[in-house]
């Protein structure tokens, strides 16, 4: 339990890559091209709205011309196209392959038989449905990851606490954020020391699952075990002072990109309308 | 005060309200099992209503942001990293029917209250989809953060209600009775499931089935119940820890909740499939004849009340793992310690003692 305490000692110092760690020349830095410089709230506003619309709209045209107009376009614009290919294929990829195979061979109610193994049924009707839910869920993948690939999330926090969210919630977000790799980064290191000790970690599947206990409790107790200390640094660095904190930088803004956010929201809300009223 | 309570009850019935409206009758036979959705949402109404009042009355947070001390604020990262970890490790890798995604969200619960159990589930699964890199990065994690509320909300209302406290070394007779009571809520929970959503397509037993893959399914799910109340008994009577029948009763229902709100998102948005171990039971239910969304809720059904009674298994071991001083300091800790019996502190005996 007290062995995984003093492996990582802060958050900080185990971020990924090394440009993060310097945490003033990253923040202020802008990004590449425009649309990585607009306001990370225009972005994430971007991503929901047309992830929702995609659901909302449904069918195969509809997702796809978001697909083409809000993802693909400012994809080429951001020059992160291929990039944007290989990530969100790479994490639809098991969903896809779900989604296809259940509809495609177990669509409840389908008649026209394309296909035949054993006492499953390939149908016409599933695969139609099948091409739907693809279509879907490339559109909601390419959008989120469309928005993650041209957003440092240290940049969306910094906005949304300008916005007035409570500092205590922005520190939740960003802290998160640092210590999944962290945790990452200790599971390894608590694995490497009980292989180490003789754990077996690559023999049958019997034999990993029984490795799972030695290695995620560890992690675990550890992890809770540093909450006191990063208790007492926070305290003495006065975190829960009442009152509102200066911000040294935030990412610039501006009125035109404010209305384009209101106009995404009330094209959604107007498109949700049509739908439940029947009129699309 | 008073009117905070009333805007976030309006707020409650104007959503119960819309959503009737929207589905349309409760009786009807796909919409009747989205009322625990509707209810969920009208929580999450409720809940802003009151944060807008407060905030109009007084310009902050203050009655929220009371129940966020600073050590809950700490954990609760690091839970949302577990949550994260664990969740996608078993999506991705495993491929085993279960989700394993809230142990963070009932942890926090149990340790600092419903309301940070909330927001934990919450913003676990809206960072899960925005900002975690891959191959962390969930593809439909945003869309299920109400569940994850709702999973922190009730861990942090059973703990409160002391639930998860230790009660080590019991006479069998209140372990017996522990043992009835537990499983007669879990065979209740079981029988409405059941009746409710698995009668209608198919028997598990029923020797004259088309399909032999639905007799092994139906043996594989009665051979699960019997490992499960043979280990159930087995923790009981060996640990002599009556808690055990409380963790057991608290991850069940938690399980059936999370299942009636999650399966109308489910099934509405990716038609039941998530891309993890669960797709192969729905694949299943389709196979028998289940409509989309009858599939989903069975394959809920069946995933969630197991998932969640792992889940909060783990939680009262990591619990019982902690240090006791570690676990009074949080908000709600001292409803994890065992009950002081009176009349035994050490110093009275100590000063009768002889020297």
């Amino acid at each position: 339990m007290a062995g995984g305490a003093g492996l990582t000692s802060t958050p900080a110092a185990a971020t990924p890559s090394a440009e993060d760690r310097g945490l003033p020349e990253s923040i202020g830095r802008p990004g590449p091209t425009a649309y990585h410089r607009l306001n990370p709230l225009t972005k994430a506003t971007l991503a929901t709205t047309t992830a929702i619309a995609a659901v909302v709209i449904g069918g195969l045209i509809g997702p796809l011309l978001l697909l083409a107009v809000l993802v693909v376009v400012p994809a080429v614009a951001a020059s992160v196209l291929g990039r944007l290919a290989r990530t969100a294929l790479l994490l639809a990829l098991p969903i896809a392959i779900s989604a296809v195979l259940v509809n495609v061979f177990f669509f409840p109610g389908g008649q026209t038989e394309l296909l035949r193994i054993g006492p499953v049924v390939a149908t016409a009707e599933g695969l139609a449905f099948a091409l739907e839910i693809l279509v879907r869920i490339m559109a909601i993948s390419g959008a989120i990851t469309l928005f993650y690939l041209t957003t440092r999330p240290a940049d969306l926090v910094v906005d949304l606490e300008r916005r007035g969210v409570s500092p205590r919630v922005a520190f939740v977000a960003n802290a998160s954020v640092q210590t999944v790799p962290a945790m990452v980064e200790r599971a390894a290191q608590i694995t490497d020391a009980q292989r180490a000790r003789g754990l077996d970690t690559e023999g049958s599947v019997w034999r990993r699952a029984r490795g799972i206990v030695p290695i995620v409790g560890p992690v675990i107790l550890g992890s809770i075990a540093e909450v006191e200390e990063r208790t007492l640094a926070l305290e003495a660095r006065a975190f829960s002072r009442p009152g509102r904190r200066t911000l040294l930088w935030t990412p610039p803004d501006s009125p035109a990109q404010a209305l384009l956010r209101w106009a995404l929201v009330a094209g959604l809300v107007a498109l949700i309308v049509a739908r439940v009223l029947g009129a699309l | 005060m008073i009117v905070r309570w009333v805007a976030a009850l309006a707020a409650f019935v104007v959503v119960a309200f819309v959503g009737i409206v929207v589905i349309g009758d409760f009786s009807t036979d796909a919409a009747g099992d989205s009322w625990a959705l509707v209810a969920a949402l009208g929580l999450l109404a409720a809940f802003i209503a009151y944060a807008l009042v407060e905030y109009l009355q007084t310009g902050g947070f203050g009655s929220i942001a009371a129940q966020f001390d600073m050590r809950t604020l700490v954990l609760m990262p690091i839970a949302i990293a577990i949550n994260i970890i664990l969740g996608a490790a078993v999506a991705n890798a495993l491929k085993i029917p279960i989700y394993l995604d809230s142990i963070g969200t009932i942890l926090v619960g149990a340790l600092a209250g419903p309301i940070p159990g909330a927001l934990t589930g919450f913003l676990a699964n809206i960072l899960w989809q925005y900002v975690i890199p891959p191959p962390f990065q969930g593809t439909v994690a945003a869309p299920f953060a109400i569940v994850a509320a709702v999973i922190g909300l009730l861990a942090g209302l059973f703990a409160r209600a002391g639930w998860l406290r230790p009660r080590p070394d019991r006479p069998a007779g209140q372990l017996a009775i522990g043992a009835v009571l537990a499983l007669a809520v879990v065979a209740g929970l079981a029988l409405y499931a059941y009746t409710r959503f698995y009668t209608e397509t198919f028997e598990f037993f029923n020797p004259d089935t088309t399909d032999p893959l639905f007799v092994v399914l139906g043996w594989l799910i009665a051979a699960l119940f019997a490992a499960f109340i043979i280990g159930f008994l087995l923790l009981l009577f060996v640990r002599r820890d009556l808690t055990v029948a409380y963790v057991t009763v608290a991850g069940v229902i938690t399980g059936v909740i999370a299942a009636l709100i999650s399966a109308p998102i489910s099934a509405n948005l990716f038609s039941g499939v998530t891309g993890s171990g669960t797709d192969f039971l729905v694949a299943a239910f389709r196979q028998a004849g289940s409509d989309i969304q009858a599939a989903t809720f069975q394959q809920g059904l069946l995933s969630d009340p197991v998932d969640k009674l792992v889940t909060f298994f783990v939680v009262y071991l990591v619990l019982n793992a902690m240090a006791r001083r570690t676990k009074a300091r949080f908000p709600q800790g001292e409803l994890l310690l065992e009950a002081e019996e009176p009349g035994t502190a050490d110093e009275g005996e100590w000063r009768g003692a002889p020297a």
